[in-house]
């Protein structure tokens, strides 16, 4: 409860980001003067050697980290639903062709597939980004869906819809998945906080969102080289992200009790 | 005649071996009769009834030489697309249990519903619901306008199983089949069901397959009944003939092992022994390990279903060697409760 008392926070001071910001995010406010100010009253969070403000490129960065994790799980959840949906409900030789292709997926480390990907793309829109984010990060959704599918296909409600006339599309997409959706939810929730770190971890190696654009691993690459004397460029963005994934980690942990707790 | 089965043999091809579960059966169901098929549990009833509309999901499989004709049409060699329109349009299903035979994140109507759009695809949303409420009130559930939008397990299990039936019967089916609709209600629910079952029938002229273990039930609404043992039909006649001269020993045990009102105080009778594998059913006849009967010919020739009389089959070397019916000297049946173990 508290995590979704924290995240409806976090996500409210996003979306109210330009708002909230006291200065343009990308603005270089003077260059000479007003380059890497510790925090202070007119800079709560200091400023960067671009002279800009971080709290609000903290604030707006928020956004650029919590939208790309949102729609990059969107991505995630749709492509690995359907190809788990389909493999467990084909079976047989489908489905174990589809899953070897899964188990290839997953036997390549993300990160490093993620920073082979980046590196030889070079330079990296935040569309791209976000989709490669996605496409990276279906397997383990499609496995949970190919699971439960397999266990609900034989349920007898699909047989008695089978029965009545339902065609194997009807049947798939009206009687089975349906079912499916609180386990992927909690799923998703949870890939959500996993892809937020993992778009600051990228941001942060120079992979992710490019400069000027900021967010939150951006920010923090912006103070990579002192981080000892620049070190609110790191903690201010460090601690958004701790705070954000804890709030949603606690929501996806509150989903899953009441999931398991609806089916015992 | 819409519904006739010939000589029809489902398998399932296991890592243990081929299990036979249909093994040779033929059945005809006409408009207007309530044919009840019996047995116990493995007897391959639920199989036949599942493999009339092609459910049998690998590694079940119809076997080559199996015929099922629904008015002429051989059911066996439509398309999918076909299948599909025969399926809930012209052969409905009653499955046996409500708690689990209704999707749960649909609303009844919706479910109902969902059958008129499978079949008439040309039904607006507003049509279809309507027709499912319709087919609620018919079902003689209180409230159906309101009851539609109710999900499953907002119902009683008797709501639940009217909720099947409307499903099965709204686009008014030639042949339903009930695979135990009633089990798994209680006794005065049941016998509402049956009743509304009953009623619907004749109403609507079906063709009614009634398959259960219960014999009270065949007694009361079936006008013919199937009695099947290990993958094969063992004594088929009419339920009057059936109950008053049943010809199978296995008949005649199931018969013993049922409670009847008014009967002296006695201990019900059970038969000795259990149904064999189906991935090897025994040469000869198949229930010959536990009949009191049984001798050498039970052992070597498989019977054939004899005529007992016109209407009246048999798969008992009893129906050529009545004589033999006087000298028991196979296993015997046992009362409930002699020995420590049933």
């Amino acid at each position: 409860m508290a995590g979704l008392v924290v995240l409806a926070a976090v996500v409210v001071t996003a979306a109210a980001a330009p708002l909230l910001a006291p200065y343009d995010p990308n603005a270089q406010l003077d260059i000479v003067a007003l380059k890497d100010q510790a925090p202070s009253l007119a800079h709560p969070f200091g400023t960067d050697p671009l002279s800009r403000d971080v709290l609000s490129r903290v604030l707006v960065g928020g956004r650029v980290s919590l939208a790309a994790a949102v729609l990059a799980v969107a991505i995630a959840t749709t492509v690995g639903a359907a190809y788990g949906a389909i493999s467990g409900y084909a079976g047989g030789k489908v489905d174990s062709i589809m899953m070897r292709v899964v188990d290839a997926c997953l036997a390549v480390p993300r990160v490093l597939l993620l920073i082979a990907v980046l590196a030889l793309w070079g330079r990296v829109a935040l569309g791209p980004l976000i989709l490669v984010l996605g496409l990276t990060g279906w397997f383990g959704v499609s496995r949970i869906v190919r699971a439960e599918v397999m266990a609900l296909k034989t349920r007898d409600w699909v047989a008695a819809a089978r029965a009545l006339g339902a065609g194997p599309g009807r049947t798939l997409f009206r009687h089975i998945i349906p079912n499916v959706i609180s386990p992927v939810i909690v799923s998703a929730t949870l890939a959500v906080a996993n892809i937020i770190t993992l778009e600051a971890g990228l941001s942060f190696l120079g992979l992710g969102v490019q400069p000027p654009q900021a967010s939150w691993g951006s920010i923090m690459q912006d103070g990579a080289g002192e981080v000892r004397a620049l070190w609110w460029l790191s903690v201010f963005p460090g601690l958004a992200i701790l705070v954000t994934v804890m709030a949603v980690n606690a929501v996806g942990d509150g989903l899953r009790a009441v999931v398991v707790a609806k089916d015992s | 005649m819409p519904l006739l089965i010939r000589n029809f043999r489902t398998s399932f091809y296991t890592d243990e071996g081929v299990a036979r579960a249909v093994d040779g059966v033929s059945l005809t169901v006409s408009p207007g009769e309530t044919l009840g098929v019996v047995g116990e549990s493995g007897c391959g009833k639920s199989v036949t009834a599942l493999s009339i509309l092609r459910l049998v999901r690998p590694p079940g499989k119809i076997e080559p030489g199996s015929t099922i004709e629904l008015d002429g049409q051989d059911v066996l060699a439509l398309d999918d697309a076909a299948l599909r329109h025969v399926r809930g349009n012209r052969i409905a299903m009653v499955f046996q249990e409500p708690m689990t035979a209704l999707n749960p994140v649909l609303t009844v109507g919706e479910q109902i519903a969902e059958v008129v759009r499978v079949h008439e695809p040309r039904a607006s949303r507003q049509e279809a619901w309507d027709r499912a409420v319709d087919m609620l009130d018919r079902m003689g559930i209180p409230g159906a306008a309101d009851r539609a939008h109710h999900y499953p397990h907002e119902l009683s299990g008797g709501t639940r199983q009217r909720v099947m039936i409307a499903m099965a019967l709204v686009m008014n089916p030639a042949v339903l089949i009930a695979d135990e609709p009633t089990t798994a209600l209680d006794v005065t629910v049941q016998a509402q069901i049956l009743e509304l079952l009953a009623d619907l029938q004749r109403r609507l002229g079906m063709a009614v397959l009634l398959i259960t273990h219960d014999l009270g039930v065949v007694a009361g609404v079936a006008t013919r009944v199937a009695v099947m043992y290990a993958g094969e039909i063992v004594e088929e006649a009419s339920v009057g003939d059936f109950f008053a001269r049943p010809h199978h020993p296995y008949a005649t045990g199931l018969l013993h092992a049922m409670p009847r009102l008014g009967a002296r105080r006695e201990r019900l009778e059970v038969i000795p022994g259990a149904v064999p594998s189906p991935t090897a059913w025994p040469d000869g006849c198949r229930f010959r390990a536990r009949c009191q009967f049984a001798w050498e010919r039970c052992a070597t020739e498989h019977p054939p279903l004899y005529h007992v009389t016109s209407e009246h089959t048999s798969r008992c070397h009893l129906a050529v060697e009545p004589e033999r019916r006087g000298s028991a000297n196979g296993p015997q049946r046992s009362r409930l409760g002699d020995r420590a173990s049933v």
